[in-house]
């Protein structure tokens, strides 16, 4: 024991001296942390700052300062003293694991300062998995520095290893962006497990446990090249290693290989891409500047929305500081409104526009692609009826999870709310009366023609005879729209709902048609905005919906105009947030 | 074996493939001797005394170090022997007293630093980063670093190859006074002048054998080559000998008969008459060197090789 003591605080002693250990351990990082947080938002900042750390430890630190201390001829003299190589790699890896230690602790003091990146919440986790990925680099560095003969072949082995493991680690370039074989590569290098273990952790509060895989192959990693290193250990540059005992660094990289092969049957780590492309994107705060504001309560004339980590932090009325003083990205908004994102209270999963997908994986696949046009329309919250549980739940899985983008299930399977509640259904009411006229004029509304596949309007077009009947009894659009202002006059809560789903009723943007049938009614139309939003959400019992206040879910739509005057500009869709997402509204549907 | 022996070494051969570094080597080093392996580069000396070590397998042979088989038993061998290697290099940024520290933990026995800083003149430089010593101040710390288990033998290979004279003198004066601390010593080195000063025995190894051994007198004997007596003259000497010089021993004068070679079995008595007849002579004696074959002109007459290259 007494020698590895004496030689792990000589090191540290050692290490303290080298203003290079400073240099690539602290400042190198700091400054991308500076420069790029900005621009890449502090979670995936803070991954490619560790990710670089832990690679650059065990290359360069561990692995090139081995070969250099053995090339000029310092370990030599060791040689000769009553010890074996035990000490001097188990020094390298306490090292590494000391000199990283402050410099987490230091990215993390920043980021949560200057980025509002709210402290990790596994943080015992996140500490013991890049302890552990220390570890298992520092000792990946300390094999190549066993196997190599010279610090020329150091350096081009060191680069072989880094160069690839870092490009495709995830941290640095986007691993979705990358052709197919490349992400199927990156399966098989460790330091992609380090980043998606650590995103996983960081982003999805994720426990060591729930990584298992990744902790298994970095523990496994670990030990092997610890073992191997011992074997290999070579004490001067005159003690050469026969060129067939390199293929031992293969050895050290068999963990990862069957990490990769388990990766491409299963292909999890490709979908946790996904997920935390997402996750990532939702930890970027957002400032909506100078926007006429609607709470779903009431309207703030001019005002500015503070988005972080998923949630609206602050509302401002009147001025707000810049966007660059609370480390937002700012959204100019003057002429815009903001609205909560809205919710339609009434659709049927099952079917689109009446027709009946074939199977039931048809119906779940169909259910998703019907929840991302919803979002495509700023539509961010829906009540189903009519689509079995079992393959809600299926659904609805994929999205809780953030695989994929689409509104909220709010209120599931349930009859809707009666009561103080009353469905508005005047879309329905429409539709049934105008297929019974072969009025096609419905599928011609603009954001129609955005969301709806060619191939299912084609479709409608030709058959709408066939379609689901509506059912006996539905009323008049004249006649629900009265009992509508029948039922306001009562006091009756009124909740936006379209039934979209049903004959003629595409999935996703006939809310705003409804809210302008609404206002036809007799509706003012802040009135028909609170349908489609907060009494919405209430009626669904889903409060925390539908409003924006401080700590609400920051799902919300930015629309040109003032639909508060003119309700038709809620279609004027300029950005939707989901939990504080910024999303892509072009990826949500199927490109023509 | 006889413990008073600290290193047996018998029939020893090492072989790297076809080249035989060590060709069946044999000799004994007593308790408190400091022994001397001379011979010019590649002669297998670092290779024999890298055996002893532990740090090389042998070939064939028998080798006992404090009674340990070195092959076998490498770590308590090691444990009880220092080395000096022939370059040792510490890091840049380790301090002197660091070092000592560090080395002194791996041994279960360990020196005074304090009191080795101070022997070994490093005391004020305890604190001072490695890279910042002069070479002599590096190489006492090798040997400091030697010392720092107390140990029983101690190793030194070509101790002060590259240094300066001063320096050398240096070291010299230091390895003396731990042979007077019977501590058992085994040099390697090529200068004749380090073997014959600190060596109480010398082995001379050529190409992988011991061409012979035995204390630096014993080899100085066994050249059959006379000790060669020079005197300088202030004037001319006359022609002719003097009266009653032996037939046998060779007298060389230089043109203008200042200075004269004598070559005898006899130095001494051959000083005295040379002595007389020059200040009979009236010749004014302005100096006298007296030259004993050395251990080179042992190796030169053994090999018809110089030592050095």
């Amino acid at each position: 024991m007494k020698p590895y003591i004496a030689y792990i605080r000589t090191t540290l002693r050692l290490t303290g001296r080298e203003r290079i250990v400073i240099f690539f351990n602290y400042l190198f990082p700091l400054a991308f942390l500076i420069g790029l947080g900005e621009i890449m938002g502090p979670v995936p900042v803070f991954a490619l700052v560790l990710t670089l750390n832990i690679l650059g430890t065990g290359f360069f630190g561990a692995g090139m300062r081995a070969t250099m201390d053995r090339e000029a001829g310092i370990l030599r003299r060791f040689k000769v003293a009553p010890i074996t190589p035990g000490p001097i790699l188990v020094a390298s890896m306490v090292t590494g694991w000391v000199v990283f230690v402050p410099a987490l602790i230091g990215f993390i003091a920043i980021l949560n300062l200057r980025y509002h990146m709210p402290l990790p919440p596994n943080i015992f986790s996140l500490f013991v998995f890049l302890s552990l990925g220390v570890v298992a680099f520092r000792s990946m560095g300390m094999i190549v520095a066993s196997v190599v003969n010279s610090m020329q072949e150091s350096q081009i082995i060191v680069q072989l290893l880094y160069m690839p493991m870092l490009l495709l680690s995830g941290a640095t370039i986007p691993l979705t962006i990358m052709p197919d074989w490349l992400q199927t590569v990156a399966q098989f290098l460790p330091s992609n497990y380090l980043n998606l273990g650590m995103q996983g952790i960081l982003l999805r509060r994720e426990s060591l446990a729930q990584n298992w895989q990744a902790v298994a192959a970095l523990v496994a990693t670990a030990l092997l090249c610890f073992f191997v290193s011992l074997k290999l250990f070579r004490w001067e540059k005159e003690d050469r290693l026969k060129p067939s005992a390199k293929l031992w660094v293969l050895a050290a990289l068999l963990p990862f290989v069957i990490a990769g092969a388990w990766q491409v049957y299963d292909r999890g780590n490709l979908r946790k891409v996904q997920i935390l492309a997402h996750q990532a994107r939702r930890n970027v705060s957002w400032l909506v500047r100078d926007a006429r504001i609607f709470t779903g309560d009431r309207v703030i004339e001019r005002g500015s929305l503070l988005i972080r980590n998923g949630v609206v932090e602050r509302i401002y009325e009147g001025d707000s500081p810049s966007a660059g003083d609370l480390n937002a990205e700012g959204i100019a908004a003057a002429g815009k409104t903001a609205l909560p994102g809205l919710i339609d209270a009434e659709v049927v999963l099952a079917m689109n526009a009446g027709l009946r997908p074939g199977s039931m994986k048809d119906v779940s696949a169909a259910a998703e692609n019907a929840l991302a046009a919803y979002l495509y329309s700023g539509v961010t919250g829906i009540g189903s009826i009519g689509l079995p549980p079992q393959i809600e739940k299926l659904v609805e899985s994929r999205f809780v999870s953030g695989e994929k983008l689409g509104a909220m299930v709010l209120r599931s399977a349930v009859a809707p709310a009666q009561g103080p509640c009353r469905m508005t259904e005047l879309s329905f009411s429409q539709a049934s009366a105008e297929r019974a006229a072969g009025d096609l004029s419905l599928l011609k509304e603009t954001l129609v023609e955005e969301v709806a596949p060619r191939a299912l309007l084609t479709r409608l077009e030709s058959s709408y005879r066939d379609l689901e009947p509506h059912g006996a009894g539905v009323p008049s659009l004249e006649t629900a729209q009265r009992s509508i202002m029948a039922a306001r006059a009562h006091g009756t809560k009124l909740a936006a709902a379209t039934l979209s789903g049903t004959a003629l009723l595409v999935h996703g943007p006939m809310l705003h048609h409804e809210l302008r049938l609404l206002v036809q009614a007799g509706l003012t139309p802040l009135e028909a905005l609170r349908a489609a939003t907060s009494d919405a959400a209430d009626c669904l019992g889903a409060p925390r919906a539908g409003r924006l206040g401080p700590g609400a879910d920051a799902s919300l739509v930015l629309v040109e105009g003032n639909p508060v005057e003119e309700i038709s500009s809620t279609e004027r869709i300029v950005e939707v947030f989901l939990h504080g997402e910024n999303v892509h509204r072009g990826a949500l549907v199927e490109k023509k | 074996m006889a413990p008073e022996v600290a290193i047996a070494v018998s029939a020893l051969t090492k072989n790297y493939g076809k080249v035989e570094a060590v060709r069946g080597i044999d000799f004994e080093v007593a308790r408190g001797e400091v022994f001397g392996l001379l011979g010019p580069n590649g002669a297998g000396k670092t290779t024999t005394v890298e055996i002893l070590e532990g740090l090389r397998p042998r070939s064939g042979g028998e080798v006992r170090v404090l009674g340990f088989d070195p092959e076998d038993e490498t770590m308590a061998v090691k444990d009880r022997i220092g080395v000096c290697l022939q370059a040792t290099r510490l890091s840049d940024k380790i301090t002197v007293e660091e070092s000592l520290q560090l080395f002194a933990a791996f041994y279960t026995r360990s020196a005074d630093t304090t009191a080795l800083l101070k022997r070994l003149q490093l005391w004020d430089k305890r604190k001072a980063y490695y890279t910042t010593l002069s070479g002599g101040q590096k190489q006492r710390l090798a040997i400091a670093l030697a010392m720092v288990n107390e140990p029983d033998i101690v190793f030194l290979d070509e101790p002060t190859t590259g240094l300066d004279a001063q320096v050398r003198r240096e070291i010299h004066t230091l390895i003396a006074e731990l042979s007077d601390r019977n501590t058992t010593i085994l040099l390697t080195t090529h200068y004749i002048e380090e073997a014959e000063q600190l060596c109480q025995r010398v082995a001379i190894m050529d190409e992988g054998r011991i061409i012979v051994q035995g204390t630096p007198r014993e080899l100085q004997e066994r050249v059959i080559g006379k000790s060669r007596v020079e005197i300088l003259c202030q004037n001319a000497l006359p022609e002719g000998l003097p009266p009653g010089w032996p037939a046998e021993d060779a007298v060389h004068f230089t043109p203008g008969r200042c200075q004269l070679v004598a070559e005898t079995e006899y130095p001494a008595r051959a000083v005295v008459e040379l002595v007389k007849w020059v200040d009979g002579c009236g010749a004014g004696l302005s100096d006298i060197h007296i030259k004993r074959p050395t251990l080179e002109d042992v190796f030169i007459e053994l090999t018809g090789k110089t030592l050095r290259d």
